[in-house]
């Protein structure tokens, strides 16, 4: 055996030949993706869209390379240190265990590009995911298969379309009304699950007027397929305006507008006109990520809230006022910020005048 | 007193009577050689069943607006074609079926630690595959194997219930495999077989071992809850009764991310002991290789929640789920520099097996590379959900984890069978597998990141024809794989007489007959040094007589 070892094989020139031509490959796809728009095979009409863009060049970019270089490696030295039919039948290879200064070399190596990919990663994540002001708040909720829309000034439900004005500020809230959706707006680089419970929460501002379709990629049954034919339709301002004031009109009889503003008194909720049940829906949509229908101690954020208006051990809610139906609906609106942890107010939560009060009525069932 | 201090020091040198007939040397058999033959066997049947799914799947996706079967058919497809492919496939093969097969004998042991509990893993598999199969007579479950509450809450019929019981069970059987397997390694190796002596794929089922027992219990608790909520109404997951959703995601990833792993890291180990068998070459860096299996284990369970960047988690605890899976890539990437190195200076024989270890090395790099992209937050914003995802962990599943089955189906054949697949089918095989794979997966990338999301029965008619090209490859794939089966049942009677050595491997299972007798050794081997320096003698002692016809020891009185 030890007779037929080859000779040592040094990096010769056919493996320097091979390392130039990947390096020019690999710095021909980095130019490629330095100059490529990806746009030009989805639109990108969002300020979110052009960030995500920029970073999924680099990505492709670095990715390329790599992928150059590895399967390169792996192509040239499979054919050749390939055994030949001249080749004695125990040919043997190299027999080299490693080397330290290699392996150093590639760990460290890597664990360097994963320090600057993670240092990228958190300024562009950093700029998409903190965008300061809320600007216009509106609110998408997923149902089985379609997706409605509020708006603050705008009564009851927006269905079919969801319009936006251009170069404004957007908060999208997202929940849903019975499975998991998401809300997907593959022009604009925005996707949230819309979770029942919870509300999670996009911001960004919309670049481009255009319609881009808004598509849900969490499964949620039979028709999950056919949950993409609704329409984003990003705005001029002034056609804005006027979809806004045409569903204002439109939606004038319905009773339940999103508040504009918090803050100000409860006056505007008339507590007479709440629905136990309707109460009840909403409390599974936007309250059950936090609170527990269960006894005080039962906490998950919040405290549990069986018996909120009715415990004689708990009489006080958490402003240290008595828990009639009207502090609770204070709450509601106002919400909490202080010692005892924090309750979004009522355009957080996205809830209408309306809503408080059904949500008020069902808590007043719970004993 | 030899066989109590045999008992005492782990290593059963005292060889049992090999049972007789049948029924007690195949069906109930206590010999991990057969038990590993009974997972492959098993595995691959499930294999072809899930794979029929796949191409409902495919045929369904021909056409925008679908046709071939109804839109509830087709999600009960898929949720159970990922289900199968996961707990009956890829994770039995790996551990059960290759584990088995050839890790005691590569550590110098009669068995593994526990006979009969690997007895009694191996009937629950089964029996949990045909309880998973059977869903589909009572409504299988539709949402996909995640199945995320509410949806699969509000499923109907018994099917996902049973869906859930399924695979409760092949978890408990994993479970008691990893257990098994662990103490199997930590206890029985032969004299001089010191942790760093051990063999590649050894420490690609070391690094395995302990996620199928730690991790496969989070799953089970996620299970017994749903299933107590679907069957008794006690509320875990439903957000109108006070329950959380976003409780079964976290459970399910705790389990599910490590999952990979437990799909891959005993693939990287049949992938180390190929090439350098191919390679006539020592692995290069041994140690790198194998710690930086221990490393992926390691890390494998704090990284669960970047599946979860869209579904509502706390920004600020986003943050080092993405950090820690960038960190992955670094014991990663040493890997697969550490084999690329390893083919650098070799002489390589491009057998079957060296095709699929070498379309593997390119073909998991690239499944990688997609990784990280999802792993990045700003990313995965815009891809999450899409037929992107697809597209990545096909590759590391298929691309990866398959490769590797079939390279040690073609490495370690002859020892199961005796001879020697066909080569000449095999390359066919590889090449028409090769290229309908990327033909398949390939496009999903850019389909996912164009807008296409994955479970639809139906999608937008732009991505009509890039779906028609997969759906080709596809079968051109599909054919590679029956190719391989018609090798495999063709080659067991009619292959070539293969030796007990047919590669010149140099690890312990080769030193011995093929197939191998009963007790493995007839004497336990002393080892000296590791396998893999092609140029020494062999640094085993002990193993003259194993080719001989001398009898094994004869069983000492007082033994079991």
């Amino acid at each position: 055996m030890i007779e037929s070892r080859r000779p040592d094989v040094h990096l010769g020139r056919g493996f320097w030949m091979a390392t130039a031509i990947y390096a020019i490959l690999s710095i021909a796809a980095i130019a490629y993706w330095s100059v490529t728009p990806l746009s030009q095979w989805l639109p990108a009409a969002s300020n979110t869209a052009t960030e995500i863009d920029r970073f999924t060049r680099f990505l492709l970019a670095a990715g390329s390379a790599l992928f150059i270089f590895v399967a390169g490696y792996v192509i040239y030295f499979a054919f050749a240190f390939r055994r030949r039919p001249t080749d004695p039948p125990d040919a043997i290879g190299v027999q080299v265990h490693g080397s330290h200064r290699l392996e150093f070399a590639w760990t460290f190596g890597a664990a360097a590009f994963v320090v600057l990919l993670s240092v990228i990663s958190v300024a562009i994540w950093y700029g998409v995911e903190f965008q300061s002001t809320p600007g216009l708040v509106v609110e998408a909720i997923g149902h089985q298969w379609y997706y409605t829309f509020r708006y603050p000034g705008i009564n009851g439900e927006v269905t079919q379309e969801m319009h936006v004005p251009v170069d404004t500020p957007l908060t999208v809230n997202v929940t849903s009304a019975d499975v998991i959706h998401s809300f997907w707006v593959p022009g604009l680089r925005i996707k949230a699950d819309m979770v029942p419970g919870l509300i999670n929460t996009m911001h960004f501002v919309a670049t481009r007027v255009g319609r881009y379709p808004i598509i849900c990629t969490e499964f949620c049954g039979t028709l999950h397929g056919q949950m993409n034919k609704q329409v984003f339709v990003v705005d001029s301002k002034a056609d804005f305006q006027k979809w806004y004031r045409d569903w204002q009109i439109k939606n004038a009889h319905v009773s339940n507008a999103l508040p504009a503003a918090p803050g100000g008194g409860a006056s505007g909720i008339d507590l007479s006109k709440g629905v136990a049940t309707a109460g009840k829906a909403l409390f599974a949509q936007k309250c059950s990520a936090c609170h527990a229908i269960a006894p005080f101690e039962h906490r998950i954020v919040g405290p549990g809230l069986l018996g909120v208006l009715h415990d004689p051990k708990h009489p006080n809610l958490v402003n240290g006022k008595p828990a009639t139906p009207a502090d609770v609906a204070q709450i509601l609106l106002n919400g909490y910020d202080g010692s005892m942890g924090h309750m979004p107010n009522a355009t957080q939560n996205g809830l209408s005048a309306q809503d408080i009060a059904n949500l008020v009525a069902y808590l007043e069932t719970l004993k | 007193m030899a066989v109590a201090a045999a008992h005492v020091g782990g290593i059963a040198d005292h060889i049992h009577p090999e049972p007789q007939g049948f029924i007690r040397k195949y069906i109930f058999s206590l010999d991990h050689k057969i038990i590993g033959i009974q997972y492959l066997v098993t595995g691959f049947v499930f294999f072809v069943l899930a794979g029929l799914l796949a191409e409902i799947i495919r045929v369904q996706l021909m056409h925008a607006n679908g046709g071939f079967v109804s839109a509830d058919t087709y999600n009960e497809v898929y949720s159970i074609h990922g289900s199968a492919m996961v707990w009956l496939v890829v994770i039995p093969l790996l551990t059960g079926g290759f584990g088995n097969l050839v890790m005691p004998i590569m550590i110098g042991a009669r068995d593994v630690a526990f006979p009969w509990l690997n007895m009694l893993s191996f009937w629950i598999f089964p029996i949990s595959g045909l309880m998973l199969f059977s869903s589909f007579l009572m409504g299988a479950p539709v949402a996909g194997w995640t199945e995320y509450p509410p949806m699969s809450l509000q499923a109907q019929g018994f099917g996902t219930s049973m869906w859930a019981l399924a695979i409760f069970l092949v978890g408990v059987s994993s479970t008691l495999t990893g257990m098994n397997f662990l103490v199997t390694m930590l206890k029985m190796r032969a004299p001089g077989m010191t942790f760093t002596r051990m063999p590649l794929f050894v420490w690609g089922q070391l690094a395995t071992a302990p996620l199928l027992m730690v991790a496969t219990t989070a799953l089970a608790a996620a299970l017994a809850a749903l299933f107590m909520e679907r069957v008794f109404g006690v509320p875990f997951y439903d957000p109108t009764k006070g329950g959380s959703p976003i409780l079964w995601q976290h459970m399910f990833w705790f389990y599910s991310h490590p999952a990979v792993y437990i799909m891959i890291l005993p693939g990287f180990g049949i992938i180390s002991e190929v090439l350098s068998t191919f390679s006539r070459k020592p692995p290069f860096g041994y140690r790198m290789i194998a710690f930086s299996s221990m490393a992926i284990a390691l890390f494998g369970f704090m990284v669960w929640a970047h599946h979860m960047f869209v579904a509502g988690i706390a920004p600020f605890l986003q943050l080092p789920f993405m950090v820690l899976t960038y960190a992955i890539a670094v014991p990663t990437g040493v890997k697969i520099f550490s084999w690329i190195a390893t083919l650098w200076g070799g002489s390589l024989r491009l057998t079957t097996a060296m095709l699929f270890a070498i379309g593997f090395l390119i073909l998991f790099t690239l499944g990688g590379i997609s990784g990280v992209f999802l792993a990045a937050i700003p990313f995965d914003m815009h891809t999450n959900g899409t037929y992107f995802v697809v597209a990545h962990f096909h590759y590391v599943l298929v691309g990866g984890s398959l490769m590797s089955i079939f390279a040690g189906m073609y490495y370690w054949f002859p020892k199961m069978a005796g001879r020697l697949l066909n080569e000449a089918l095999g390359k066919l095989h590889f090449w028409l597998f090769t290229l309908g794979f990327n033909g398949t997966f390939l496009p999903m990338h850019w389909l996912g990141f164009m807008g296409m999301p994955r479970r639809v029965a139906t999608y937008d008619p732009q991505f009509q024809f890039w779906n028609q090209f997969e759906s080709i490859s596809s079968f051109v794939m599909t054919l590679g794989i029956l190719i391989f089966f018609a090798n495999v049942l063709w080659s067991i009677k009619y292959g070539k007489k293969s030796g007990p050595n047919p590669w010149g491997g140099r690890t312990l299972e080769w030193m011995i007959a093929s197939p191998p007798p009963y007790y493995n050794f007839k004497h336990i081997p002393k080892v000296f040094a590791r396998p893999y320096d092609y140029s020494q003698p062999l640094p085993y002692k002990g193993l003259e007589e194993e080719l001989t016809t001398a009898k094994p020891e004869p069983v000492p009185a007082g033994a079991h």
